[in-house]
């Protein structure tokens, strides 16, 4: 999906932090958009022992995208009633988990950069993703369509945005901005397209069979 | 025979799943029935009327008594078995509705194979999506699925070919499937004899009762293979982000119609159709189906052969508000037969209904367990065979009837 970044970031200053803002084509605030601000040409930095939770509850996955570092150990307990079978075939890390319900499994090491679209194999209606980054900035915006980014070393950033209502694969804005020592960044961008419609969900309530 | 069939089969599924020690999800519900009804005399006694409950059978009344039971034979590989007990006279109290393995492979890439061998539902109801094909939206299923219910069952085997777009960054999923199967030659005896109905009792694999074709009050087999050719279905199925859902099938027994068969007092019947169906959930909680379906079947061995058309759609509206949901749904229905061998018999009647349905109701979900649900239902049908004078073994009533049926139902299920 091409879209472009309509309002260049301003740059301003004070401490090491960066606010990134995300409206909609139609100018409103975006919940959820997915930020990671990678440092240009800096080396990756795998997380050490971190954790991270991508819960089943009433066939969806909880939350719908997670976002980790690389090297994190992502459990995914089953609370629905009914078993779940969790797979990727993505790149970035193609897994299965066999048929359980509860916590049977061992939370799975997602060691490579990108993004994971997860799906159950007993019940096609669920799709969750789970973006992995090398960069320890990342972060959703929130209702008001803003993310703070904090504690960011001096230099040239790469700031990419996606949002799974704009679906498809890659990051679908990015701009390059310079973060510099003891100032607050603002990047403010700008969807040039409408979210696609949000996803529905069905059979949450009874025992659903699906064909 | 074929209580003992039932019984073997659910046995087998039990022991199969202990033996296994296999992960099984079993489940059984419930529900009884408070019924009102002015309807005229029910297929179930032998009638033409549209309803499941005639003015002679209301009272208190077991909506059905329903086991399911999921259990892995592999990773990859499932049995499914559906046992239902309805409480009226057909010759097995117990018997199942569905029994068949599934493979499901875990997806290696955007397309994933699937098979089904057994005996199952065809992928047309978008209505019948519970366990034990029953629907979350009505009581009452509508007469497009009532049909599918009393007279089509897979008896065989399908093969679906799934497009997982959603699993691959794109906003929807296709499916393709094709089954080839046996043992439905009877199909299209009850839309013949009897024309459409509105109920929710699902004929059982083994199971008989009373076939509705005055002057016709032979007993029915309705799952049988008397002319050892394969029939098949073939389907497409679309989703996009689960707001709009598309199934197309179209079905075709390829019954050969010379063979005449003692058990079930009948010669095979050839039935061929073509159903569409979409889901729309333009908000949460709200969701809109509608189906329709066409098809002609033929029987007897001419000439002239018997020939009927038929056709049927639907309009379901459902709501879901906390623990309420309201559904309405608009039913209109036609069959025809446009060649005769028997009218000589039948007092020059050529069988024939149309009409149409309103069903309107109201479901309160007191906690996972139990719920209740309060449905009113009204259809306004002509039936040509209703008048058939009772010397040649006819009903005559008046041709045109209105019935209507209430029902309050309070269902535990577990």
């Amino acid at each position: 999906m091409a879209c472009t970044v309509l309002a260049a970031p301003a740059q301003a200053a004070a401490a090491a932090a960066l606010q990134v803002t995300v409206t909609g084509a139609d100018g409103k605030p975006v919940e959820g958009a997915v930020v990671i601000a990678e440092p240009v040409g800096g080396a990756a930095h795998p997380a050490v022992n971190a954790k991270a939770v991508m819960d089943q509850r009433n066939l969806m996955f909880v939350p719908d995208v997670l976002v980790v570092q690389t090297g994190t150990a992502v459990d995914f307990p089953n609370s629905d009633q009914v078993r779940h079978q969790v797979y990727s075939f993505s790149s970035a890390k193609p897994f299965q988990l066999a048929l359980y319900a509860g916590r049977a499994h061992a939370p799975v090491v997602f060691d490579h950069a990108g993004l994971v679209t997860l799906g159950c194999n007993i019940h096609d209606s669920m799709v969750g993703y789970i973006w992995v980054t090398d960069s320890p900035w990342f972060g959703r915006t929130s209702a008001n369509g803003t993310l703070q980014l904090r504690d960011l070393a001096p230099g040239e950033y790469t700031v990419r945005i996606w949002h799974a209502r704009l679906a498809e694969t890659g990051p679908q804005l990015q701009a390059r901005l310079h973060v510099e020592e003891g100032s607050a960044a603002t990047a403010n961008f700008r969807l040039q397209h409408a979210l696609k419609a949000e996803l529905m969900h069905h059979g949450a309530d009874k025992k659903w069979a699906d064909y | 025979m074929g209580r003992l069939l039932a019984t073997f089969g659910a046995a087998t599924a039990l022991l199969l799943a202990r033996a296994a020690g296999a992960a099984t999800d079993f489940d059984w519900s419930v529900d009884l029935r408070a019924v009102s009804s002015d309807g005229t005399e029910s297929r179930l006694d032998g009638g033409l009327g549209k309803l499941r409950y005639d003015s002679a059978h209301d009272g208190l009344r077991l909506g059905e008594a329903r086991a399911g039971l999921r259990t892995d034979l592999t990773e990859t590989m499932r049995l499914n078995a559906e046992a239902v007990a309805y409480g009226d006279h057909d010759v097995n109290a117990v018997d199942l509705t569905e029994f068949y393995v599934d493979w499901r492979p875990i997806p290696h890439s955007i397309w994933r194979s699937r098979v089904k061998l057994g005996a199952f539902y065809p992928e047309i109801s978008l209505e019948n999506r519970l366990r034990g094909w029953g629907s979350p939206y009505t009581l009452t299923y509508s007469a497009i699925n009532t049909w599918i219910g009393e007279e089509l069952r897979t008896i065989g085997t399908e093969y679906s070919l799934d497009w997982l777009g959603r699993s691959n960054g794109h906003s929807f999923d296709v499916s393709f499937n094709a089954a080839a199967f046996g043992w439905n030659d009877p199909a299209g005896t009850v839309l013949a004899s009897r024309g459409w109905g509105l109920t929710d009792r699902q004929s059982t694999l083994f199971g008989r009762f009373a076939n509705g074709g005055h002057p016709y009050p032979e007993r029915t087999v309705f799952y049988d293979d008397m002319d050892k050719r394969a029939g098949y279905h073939a389907g497409i199925s679309a989703n996009y982000r689960g707001l709009l859902e598309f199934h197309a099938l179209h079905y075709d027994n390829r019954a050969n119609l010379a063979p005449y068969s003692a058990r079930i007092n009948d010669s095979t019947w050839e039935t061929y159709f073509d159903s569409l169906g979409v889901r729309y959930t333009p908000t949460a909680g709200l969701t809109l189906i509608s189906q329709w379906l066409h098809g002609r079947t033929f029987a007897g061995l001419g000439p002239p052969i018997n020939a009927w058309s038929f056709d049927s759609e639907f309009l379901l509206a459902s709501w879901l508000h906390g623990s309420m949901r309201y559904s309405a749904r608009y039913d209109r229905f036609a069959s025809q037969q446009t060649a005769s061998s028997f009218l000589a018999y039948v007092d020059n009647t050529y069988f024939g209904d149309r009409g149409h349905a309103w069903t309107l109701s109201a479901e309160h979900r007191f906690n996972e367990h139990w719920d209740m649900t309060l449905e009113a239902l009204e259809v306004q049908s002509w039936v040509a065979q209703r008048g058939i004078d009772s010397e040649y073994g006819g009903l005559d009533i008046p041709l045109d009837q209105r019935e209507r049926q209430y029902q309050l139902a309070l269902r535990y299920q577990h």
